[in-house]
Formats: C-alpha cells, structure tokens, sequence
C-alpha cells in the first residue's frame, strides 16, 4: 500500500502535472486552429510557424533587456497584428474561389515555409534557450511542482476560461458564431463580416504565440519547433472535432496525459506515434471528431 | 405456399419497386415514417406531396444515398434496402438528382461517356477511351435523342439550365437502366421546356422503362402518371390513379391546408 | 469586397478536345528533347556536376509527378508523398548494400514493397476526404521519418552510407550508375517511360474515372463505379511512381538519409507541381527542373533559398494558379488561333 502511495507520489504525479501544463499549451494551439477552421473553414499551415515565432519574438524581447512578463503580454498582441495582417492580405485573396480548401492550406503552406526560413536567417538554426522567469518550486499535497509550470497552468486555463466565456457568453462571441454558421445571413444581420474573419485569425494566431511564450522555457527554441509541435495540434484538433472549441480543450489535456503517462512505459520516439495512430484511428471510427462545430459547439 | 388471392399475386409479380415500411430518422425527426407503396413494371409512378414532405428523402432512401432506419426496398427482386449507390446500377436503377449534379468541369459528351462506360462492364478499362465502342455509340445515340449534337464538346458548366436539366436525364439513362428515379426533372424550367421534359418522359415509358417520378408541378404529374403517391409530413397519405388522388379530401386539404397557412 | 474569382488550377482532361491535347504533348516532346540536347552538350564537355543535378531534377520531378497524379488527376492533395520516396530509396539501398548489387533486383524489390506498404497506407488514408487525406499523408510521412529518424539498424540519422553503385544491364549493353552521363540518360528514359505511361493512363476508361472522382466525387457511385477503389488504385500508382523515383537516389549518391521522408521533400514535390502546373503531368518535371535551377543559383549565395522558393510558391499560386504549362498552353493556343486567323 505504501509502494502504491509513493508511486502515485513520485511517479505518476509529476507526469500528471507535467501533461498538464503541456497540455494547457496544446490547447491554445488547438483552439487558435479550430478557431480558425471553425470561422473561416481555413486550414493553417503555418501555425506552427506562428507558435515558433511568439517563442522568437519572446527571446528578442528578452534580448532588447524586458523582462519576461513584458514579453508574455506583448507577444500575442504582436502575433494579433500578425495575423491580421496576413488573413487581410492572403487569405482573402483566395477565399472566394471555388477550390478554397487546397488554396488557403498551399498558401498557409508557402507562408510556412517563408516563416521558418525567416526565422532560421534573423536568429540563426542553433537552439536557443530561455531562462524559466519563476524558479523553484512549491510544495503541494506533499510534492514538489516546478513555479513555472504551475504557472503556465494557472494562467493557461485562465485564458482558456476567458475565450470561453468570450465566445459562448458575449455578444462578441455571438457575432462570431453567427458567423461561422451563417456567413450571408450573418452580413445582412449587420455583423461586419470581413473584421470579424480577420480579427478571428488574429485571434487564432496570438494564441499560438502565446503558447510559444509560456513553452519556450519548457522546451528550447529553434526555428523547427513549429512544424514539430503543430502535429500534435492538429491532432487534438481533430480528435476533438475540427471546429470544436470544447473538443480542442477536452481532447487537448486528455491526449498530453496519454503521452506524459505513457512516456513510463514506452520510448519517447513512440509518443508521437502514439497520438497519431489515435488520430486515425478516431478519424476512420468518426470522422467528424469527438464533439461538433463551432456553430454548434 | 401461401394462398394468396391471383389478383394481388399478379400485382406482386408486376411491381418493379417495392417499398415497404420505410423510415429514416434525423436526430429527432423522422423525414420518412413507414412509407410502403409498390411501383409497377412499365409504368410512370409519381410521388407527390407539398413542400418538405420527404419526397427528396424518399428518393435517397430508395438509391442508396442514405441508409433507412427501419423497411425495405425490393428491386426487381432484388433486396436493395441499404446497399451503397454505386450497386444500384447494377441492379438496375439509376437515378437523376434534382439540383443539377453534372461533371461540370468536363464537356458533355464526357458526361455521357462516364455514365456510359458502365456498359463496358470493366472491359478496356486500361484501353484508350476511343476504343470503347459500347460506350461511344451509346454517347452518339443520346446525343441524338436528347438534341445536344451542337453542344457536345461544350463543358457541362457552360449549358442552358434547360439543357443541363436534359443533360441531367441523358446521364441517369445512359446505362439502360431498368427503372429510373427521376427528381423533380422541370425543376426551374421554362413552361415549352417543361411541356418538352414530359413529352420525353412519357416517350421513355413508351419504351418500357419503369420511372419513378417526383415532381412540383402537380398537372404535368396529372397527365403523365399511371400511378400516383401521395406524401404529407413523411408518410405516405394516399395513393390510387390520378383521378382517384385529385377527388381525395385528405389530400385537397394537405396542399390547400398548406396554402391557407402559407 | 471586391469579389475575386481565382482561376481553376487543374486543366481537365476533355477540355475543348483537340486544341489543347497538343499542346500538351508538343511541350511534352520539348522537355525531353531538351533534356537530351542538355546531355549532349554536357556530354561533350565531360561535365560531371550538373549531370548529376539533372539527375537528381528528374529523380524529383517522378516524385512530382506522383504527386500530380493524386492532386492533379483525383484531386487528393498528399503532403506525405515522400514517404513512398525515402522508402523506396531506403529498399534500394539495403538491396543494393546487404543482397545484391542489381539494379534490376533492387528495383523489383522495390516495386513489390511499394506496393504493400502503398496499399496499407492508402486503406487508412483513403477513407478520409478533402483536409483530412492531407492530414493524414502528412502525419503518415513525419511519423514514420521519425521512426526511421531513431531506429539504429537503419542508421537512425545518419542512414544508410556506402551503397555500392550496380551496373545496370540491358544484355547487350551495360549502363555505369557511376558514369555521369550514362546514369543519366538512364534515368530520361525512364521518367520518359513513367510520363508516357501515366500519360496513356489519363486517357483510360481508368484514368477518366478519377478525372470524374475529382470533378464531383459525389456523382460517381450513381454512375455504377466505387470511387474509393479508385482512389486506392490510384494512391497505390502513385507510391510505386513515387518509390521507383526514389529507388535511384542511392545509386545517383551512394547513400540514404532519413531527409528524403522530411516534409520538406513533400513540401519541395507539391510546389513542383503547382509551379508546374497541376494536372498537366509533364508540369511536375517542367517545375523540379526550375526550381532545382533556381535552388542552385540561389544557393550559391546564400543557405537560405527555401525562402525565395516559398516566395516563388505562393506567386504562383495567386497569380499564375495555372502553373508553367497551363500558362503556356493558353500562350500557345492564343497564337495558334491568331495563326488560324479565329
């Protein structure tokens, strides 16, 4: 009974907690993506892209000597503009053709390619690392958590909460569903459709790079770590259902326990493997994912 | 053996189709309720009923675009009830859809030679199309019959709402089907072309092909149907010749109930 | 908002008949026909280089063209298509190295494994539609370079190193994979081979049937045929297009990396073709040349040429979504019409 407590204890816990803030990271990816998809049926590439560039855009700002809560509020405003920018300028330069779905994922695509190159000339292909800003750790129930990862937690959820409440309980969020429903109906109702597609994306991109901000302590930074990370993504994406803001959420700390745990018993190499194999799996049994689409969600 | 008395034995034996208690459910709704009724050999038997009935379901039911819930569909007699559309040709039935589901991007003769090919039974499949001689004549032959001789090299996309209608048609016949399922066939057509659609359809039941028919307008059904089915809310509401259906009240009162709350 | 229509990307098959089939093929010819006054030339100079980069343009270009078969011709969109093309190297190589050093054995070992494995992961990917197939092909290539990445017995990241080059014979002549020149020619003729084949393919009963999967996938059961059986038959094409063309990198370079399943290499494949133009099977050569070209010039000044060639990507897919060929076969039948005096 004792060998029980303490391997609770002192080896599955700390894998618990660690998932968990990973897995909080995930979610904020996966919700930018099934954001994404759910309003604008607009597959992102480059996600991942954006995800690395948050990470880079904190390291810079660490670099010019801001110290890292700056950095943490910054960034995803920066990644707002960003994205924008990029749904004014792109995106919407295809999105009204017929073949819609391949273009926007090959632009997205191109983007990606534009992006991780950028980034490997402006700060080089070596890893770099970032300094955890709260250092130590706290006891709790009688085990030591890492700050830092308690608070990626903390503050993960936190957001996670707020874009809940700001899609399902404000007029805001309302706009935004009508939207992704009903697009024509929604622009002859008076929302103004072409901002809400682009602040949408912006939306969906901050968050990326907010995820890139709380990682980059966790995992170092180099200029591939986007296309690495964005598989899992798209993973929990659609395990939970393109489109689904509560599968994003749901699946999300689900599927980064199933890796963490499962790293007891198998090799590392495998944890990808793994959660792909589940991916198919679930697409082959239900296609449309674990839960609906956002209009619906 | 069973008794059964010779008159509706000869019947059994007439029908084509035979629909029996068939039903499908959407989440709560159930779009066809154990719909049953019997299409016979030959004949033109039309499905009538005011808007959102279940016709259009029925006719999924019935091709194999959606699975029932509950019932059968006998072919010929053949048990079709849930197998997938694409052996539905093979048995026999093909269908044309109601909003207009060409090759669009191909021309028209192309259309017709893809819904043509079926009659190579896999032969030369890895030869030229050219080729293909079943095929490019049966292509020749409705090209004729369906008057597209000008426009057969034109991209589907690019025709007349008329004559994509008649395209529409050609496509659902070029296999020789034994019976065809033909969804609201003058949907947004001309009065002449709506006139011209009859004309053929009852030139196809000249020769002996079986059709189901569903259809808006309630006078070309009048006129062409040997049989008519009358739907209301996902069942089936009556049934008969068409001047039994036109005198019956139930029905009178479900499309004229419907004007009254229009 | 200015609506914007983007041109359609794919040139359909029976588009307008006679006028444009030439096209097509005429641009076909030049290609080859380039490529072998190319060989001439180089041959005379002893060149060694850029043998071996025309080389390597072709070995990619099959790995586009299988690309363009899915994308172009069934309107599946692959993003994992280098699967198939390490695969196929990694079989090569391990024949060549640990059985035998025959072209001839390599490449039946490759066709026969290509095949399977084409199956497997066509039955998985298959079943998914439009995004998800994407997905999929993506996930398939990264997952498995990952393992391959890790697993010692085939080099983990280092590969496989010191294939030893076969010669290749055709009974009453033998072909060096060491000569330059000689592989080369070895290697046309067998793109040649694969683009005529597929070529022909196109204008199948067969090859129609996935135009018409591509066109309105929904319409096709109701014409009697199961699209999912051919977009498995033509997944399966495209694995063994894709592994063949992989099968002679080994013995162009001697060895075998787990790089050649990245998805930079998916990525470098759909950007031939699109540059190319897609559905015009010959694009898919067309596009590996220029951007091998253009890889080179570029990188021979700088490391960082996926930029320029991101940049040359999404040009062309805005603005010239046609690609190379579609472009130029609108350019060709402009002029021919103005001969014609139309």
């Amino acid at each position: 009974m004792g060998e029980m407590l303490e391997w609770l204890q002192f080896v599955l816990a700390p894998q618990v907690i660690n998932g968990a803030s990973i897995g909080v990271a995930v979610v904020l990816m996966a919700l930018g993506l099934t954001i994404i998809f759910g309003l604008l049926d607009v597959i992102n590439m480059a996600h991942g892209e954006f995800y690395a560039i948050g990470a880079y855009a904190a390291v810079a700002l660490l670099g010019v000597g801001l110290p890292f809560w700056w950095a943490l509020g910054l960034t995803p405003l920066l990644m707002a503009v960003v994205g924008y920018a990029t749904e004014r300028t792109l995106i919407q330069r295809v999105f009204h053709s017929k073949e819609r779905h391949t273009l926007t994922l090959l632009l997205t695509f191109g983007l990606a390619i534009i992006m991780e190159d950028a980034l490997k000339i402006v700060f080089g292909a070596n890893p770099l690392r970032l300094e955890a800003p709260i250092s130590g750790a706290s006891e709790v129930f009688g085990l030591f958590f890492p700050n830092y990862r308690l608070f990626v937690m903390a503050l993960g959820s936190g957001v996670i909460a707020a874009v809940w409440l700001v899609v399902f309980r404000t007029r805001l969020g309302a706009m935004v569903r009508a939207a992704a429903y009903d697009r024509h109906m929604a622009a002859s109702l008076g929302v103004p459709v072409a901002v809400v597609y682009a602040g949408t994306f912006a939306f969906g991109v901050a968050l990326a790079g907010l995820a890139g901000v709380l990682l980059a302590p966790i995992y170092s930074v180099f200029p591939t770590m986007g296309r690495d990370f964005v598989l899992i993504a798209f993973s929990v994406v659609i395990i939970g259902g393109l489109g689904s803001i509560k599968g994003a959420v749901i699946a999300g700390l689900l599927l980064t326990q199933v890796q963490s745990i499962s790293s007891l018993y198998i090799s590392p190499v495998w944890s990808d493997p793994l959660l792909f194999a589940i991916m198919v799996l679930v697409l082959m049994w239900r296609p449309q994912g674990l839960f609906g689409r956002l209009g619906h969600a | 053996m069973n008794a059964m008395p010779d008159s509706m034995a000869a019947a059994r034996l007439d029908a084509i189709l035979s629909v029996s208690d068939l039903s499908v459910r959407f989440g709560a709704l159930m779009a066809v309720n154990g719909v049953s009724f019997d299409a016979r050999r030959g004949e033109i038997t039309s499905v009538i009923g005011p808007n959102g009935a279940g016709k259009s379901t029925l006719f999924n039911l019935v091709s194999g675009a959606i699975r029932p819930s509950a019932g059968r569909v006998v072919f010929d007699g053949q048990e079709l009830t849930g197998s997938p559309p694409h052996q539905m040709l093979g048995a026999g039935l093909a269908r044309s859809f109601q909003i207009t589901n060409l090759f669009f991007e191909l021309s028209v003769r192309e259309n017709l030679r893809l819904a043509a090919q079926f009659l190579e039974q896999g032969r030369g499949l890895l030869r030229p199309v050219a080729s293909s001689r079943v095929a490019q004549q049966r292509v020749d032959e409705l090209i004729e019959r369906f008057r597209l001789e000008r426009k057969q090299d034109e991209l589907a996309g690019f025709l007349s709402h008329g004559e994509q209608r008649r395209l529409e048609i050609a496509v659902a016949l070029a296999a020789r089907p034994r019976m065809l399922l033909l969804d609201e066939p003058t949907q947004g057509m001309s009065h002449a072309d709506t006139q011209e659609t009859g004309e053929m359809i009852r030139s196809l039941a000249a020769d002996s092909l079986s059709i189901l028919l569903v259809e808006h307008d309630v006078d070309l059904v009048m006129s062409l149907s040997d049989h008519v089915v009358v739907m209301h809310q996902g069942q089936k509401l009556a049934e008969g010749s068409p001047q039994q259906v036109r005198s019956n009240p139930a029905v009178q009162s479900a499309y004229f109930g419907d004007a009254a709350h229009a | 908002m200015r609506e914007m229509t983007v041109e359609p990307m794919v040139l359909s098959p029976s588009v307008t008949g006679r006028l444009l089939r030439h096209p097509i093929r005429s641009l076909a010819w030049l290609f080859f026909g380039l490529a072998l006054l190319f060989a001439v030339v180089a041959g005379i100079q002893g060149d060694v280089f850029f043998f071996r980069l025309a080389t390597e343009s072709l070995i990619f270009g099959g790995l586009a063209l299988s690309v363009d078969l899915l994308l172009g011709r069934t309107g599946l969109l692959p993003l994992g298509q280098a699967l198939f093309f390490g695969f196929g190297a990694y079989v090569s190589a391990l024949v060549l190295k640990q059985g035998l050093p025959s072209f001839w054995l390599a490449m039946a070992v490759v066709l026969v494994s290509t095949t399977l494995v084409g199956l497997v992961a066509g039955m998985i990917a298959i079943r998914a539609k439009g995004v998800y197939f994407a997905l999929i092909s993506f996930g398939l290539a990264q997952v498995v370079s990952k393992v391959v990445f890790n697993t010692r017995e085939l080099g983990a990241s280092d590969g496989i190193i010191g294939v030893p080059v076969p010669q290749i014979s055709f009974g009453f002549f033998t072909v060096d994979a060491a000569s330059p020149g000689g592989f080369f020619l070895l290697v046309l003729c067998f793109s040649a081979a694969l683009y005529a084949v597929l070529a022909y393919l196109m204008e199948t009963p067969f090859g129609r049937q996935l135009a018409a999967v591509r066109a309105n996938e929904h319409r096709v059961p109701f014409l009697g045929f199961d699209p999912w059986r051919y977009k498995l038959a033509a997944f399966v094409l495209a694995a063994n297009v894709a592994g063949l063309s992989g099968a002679f990198y080994p013995m162009l370079r001697g060895f075998v990396s787990p790089e050649l399943m990245f998805f930079q290499v998916s990525g470098n494949a759909v950007i031939n073709v699109i540059v190319g133009g897609t559905g015009t099977l010959i694009g898919a050569f067309y596009g590996s040349a220029v951007l091998t070209v253009l890889r080179s010039v570029v990188g021979s000044f700088t490391a960082h040429h996926q930029i320029v060639i991101g940049v040359v990507f999404m040009v062309s897919v805005i603005f010239f979504p046609k690609g190379l060929i579609g472009h130029g076969v609108a350019a060709l039948t402009r002029w021919q019409s103005r001969k014609e005096g139309a």
